[in-house]
């Protein structure tokens, strides 16, 4: 459907793959050579964010295969994010593990604590998942915060810089070039998996529960995976976090970001891979919009009250966030579909 | 044996103020099937409201109190029709998310408006501490407890009696037929909105003067969610009861375990409450187990 006529294939593997055409490669290669370049003319703050953009992007991802794939609504995502970070500090400064290791194990902490909460999942769903899940959130920030030994209480704890392969990252664009390769692996990994048996479980559970099971798909087992998966990745999130901060403390997992992260695969488009990228862009380059803008029409309105500044961004993103869901509630991964086939079949209308 | 009778006291009235909220939102659930997960920032505006009007406007408390129930009533009819009427039949997701929306435009109003972020509400009770045995409590806790039976004994007079009452049980017990008998459905979910907007306002004033207006506010419509949840989502009966068990949890418990453990345990026992709920009992003590069919 994707496809102009006239592309055949003649092996199934040809079949499945996800980018078929000289063009598609193309795209790819110059998307790839794009963000590859962009340490050379960003400046250091638009860096900052691009790294900031691209850690949310695999935190979405993973909230996406979670929520939009296995249709299990999590409104902790953020908490799992902190144990993640948190994890990847504490075996950093602690135990001074090389960093690809505690990268990987801050992934499976937050994944393991993601399924203790998600053991739940397999008696009920919808509204009493979204809020033990929330009631996750603010045992795990509870935790963090008054557990002093470990994890250094509200004052939070200092993050030394990543080592890679003898490189220590301190710089924006050292740690970009980190980041985007982690997010592309993550990117990489996530598209596939919804294209495996696994992912092909979590949409059948996600549309009838019932209905899996007695197809054969063990929603236990799946929901378990899909909680883990789904942290997996919120860990990682919060490992980078915190090593692209260089400081944490449990006011960086706010309650307000895990709203925020569902807002933005909605808002992107659940269930599908771009969906968690556009809805994160979208909504970082907002907030970024209104950090420059809202300065500047406070001096240029002086009646407008002191706490303009602090409130007119969550005014945007929840008024943003109802809009979607009213008017595009599959997101704008939607609409990037039907530039793609108008652009495709364009001056045509079909 | 006082801090005891203490902990039991402010227990019950503050889990009295959780009944109230839950049932704010039990009204909606049961009715239109939507979870409100703003019902703690609804509380936070509807504090804020009235220190406006009882503070800085200084309008007389009678009136100004009626102006905060009439504000409340206006917000709670404005989401239903705006925001929750074109979502109707769409998937629980969305329900979902679209309240959290909604939750952060008042969060960003309230920062907005009220930008000192925190307040104390002029003196609606009077001042002087009641002795109950060996136990001194202020009386802001005890006219809480009084206001919040007073409301439960006028719901339950009116879901008995008021025909708009009666249709709204109908309603939550089935929509369908409801429709066939003539009655706009709609009608209905404005009305529950309108309530679960009034038990907001009530509750928020109620908390705020015990324990003045902060975002801690939202916590505590937070919290309420665990009474929702022990109590059983789509049962009035459950929410009033959880409400006191899930004070005392917090006081009591609260009370005697933050010494063993670290500060802050109380407002995180209803949170402990709700995982342990979803373990044993996911329907609550008087919820209706849902059997599923294809």
């Amino acid at each position: 459907m994707d496809l102009p006529t006239g592309i055949r294939s003649f092996s199934y593997g040809e079949d499945m793959a996800v980018f078929r055409t000289k063009t598609h490669w193309f795209w790819l290669l110059l998307l790839l050579a794009v963000l590859f370049s962009m340490p050379l003319f960003l400046a250091n703050y638009w860096l900052s964010v691009a790294n900031l953009i691209f850690i949310t992007i695999i935190a979405a991802t993973g909230l996406n295969i979670l929520t939009g794939y296995c249709g299990q609504l999590s409104i902790g995502h953020a908490g799992f994010m902190a144990v993640g970070a948190y994890t990847s500090v504490i075996l950093t400064t602690r135990f001074g593990l090389p960093f690809p290791l505690v990268l990987l194990s801050s992934g499976i902490m937050a994944g393991l604590i993601g399924m203790l909460f998600g053991i739940s999942s397999l008696r009920i769903k919808g509204f009493y998942l979204a809020i033990s899940t929330l009631a996750a959130q603010f045992i795990i920030l509870w935790v963090i915060s008054h557990w002093d030994s470990v994890t250094g209480g509200t004052n939070g704890l200092p993050v030394p810089p990543a080592k890679v392969l003898g490189l220590v990252l301190k710089s924006q664009s050292d740690k970009f070039y980190l980041i985007l390769i982690v997010t592309i692996i993550i990117i990489f990994v996530a598209k596939n998996l919804s294209r495996t048996k696994t992912g092909r479980a979590f949409v059948a559970i996600r549309d009838n529960d019932l209905a899996a099971e007695v197809m054969g798909v063990n929603p236990f087992r799946y929901k378990l995976l899909a909680f883990f998966t789904g942290c997996f990745f919120a860990g990682i999130a919060g490992s980078l976090f915190a090593h692209w901060t260089g400081y944490i403390n449990p006011e960086s997992f706010p309650f307000t970001n895990s709203i925020l992260y569902i807002g933005m695969i909605i808002i992107g488009g659940l269930g599908t891979t771009v969906g968690p990228i556009f809805g994160v862009i979208f909504i970082q380059l907002l907030d970024v919009l209104v950090t420059h803008v809202s300065p500047t029409l406070q001096a240029a309105f002086p009646g407008l009250s002191s706490g303009f500044v602090v409130g007119i961004a969550p005014m945007l993103f929840g008024v943003t966030i109802i809009l979607f869901i009213i008017f595009e509630p599959r997101g704008l991964a939607h609409r990037w579909q039907i530039f793609k086939t108008s652009y495709r079949l364009w001056p045509f209308s079909y | 044996m006082s801090m005891f009778l203490q902990f039991t006291v402010t227990g019950i009235a503050v889990g009295l103020v959780y009944s109230l909220i839950a049932l704010g939102f039990v009204m909606v659930w049961k009715s239109s099937g939507v979870a409100n997960l703003s019902m703690g920032q609804m509380l936070l505006l509807f504090a804020w409201f009235a220190y406006s009007m009882l503070a800085q406007k200084g309008i007389p408390i009678w009136l100004a109190l009626i102006l905060v129930l009439v504000f409340s009533l206006a917000v709670g009819w404005l989401m239903e029709r705006v925001i929750l009427r074109p979502l109707i039949a769409q998937p629980i997701l969305s329900l979902i998310t679209v309240t959290l929306g909604v939750s952060f435009v008042i969060t960003g109003l309230v920062s907005f408006l009220w930008p000192k972020g925190i307040a104390a509400l002029p003196r609606l009770f009077p001042q002087n501490p009641v002795h109950i045995g060996s136990a001194i409590v202020s009386q802001e806790y005890l006219w809480a407890a009084v206001i919040s039976l007073m409301l439960f004994a006028l719901l339950s007079l009116y879901f008995k009696y008021n025909r708009t009452g009666i249709v709204m049980r109908a309603t939550a017990d089935d929509q369908k037929a409801v429709q066939a008998c003539g009655i706009a459905v709609t009608k209905i979910f404005s009305r529950s909105w309108m309530l679960a907007g009034a038990l907001a306002a009530i509750s928020g004033v109620l908390m705020a003067s015990i324990g003045g207006i902060t975002f801690g506010l939202v916590d505590t419509g937070m919290r309420a969610f665990s009474v929702v949840i022990l109590g059983g989502l789509d049962s009035f009966l459950g929410a009033i009861v959880a409400g006191p068990i899930i004070g005392l949890a917090q006081m009591v418990g609260g009370g005697y375990l933050t010494p063993l453990t670290w500060p802050g345990v109380n407002d995180v026992i209803p949170f402990i409450i709700i995982i342990i709920v979803m373990f044993i009992k996911p329907f609550g003590l008087f919820g209706e187990e849902r059997i599923e069919r294809i």
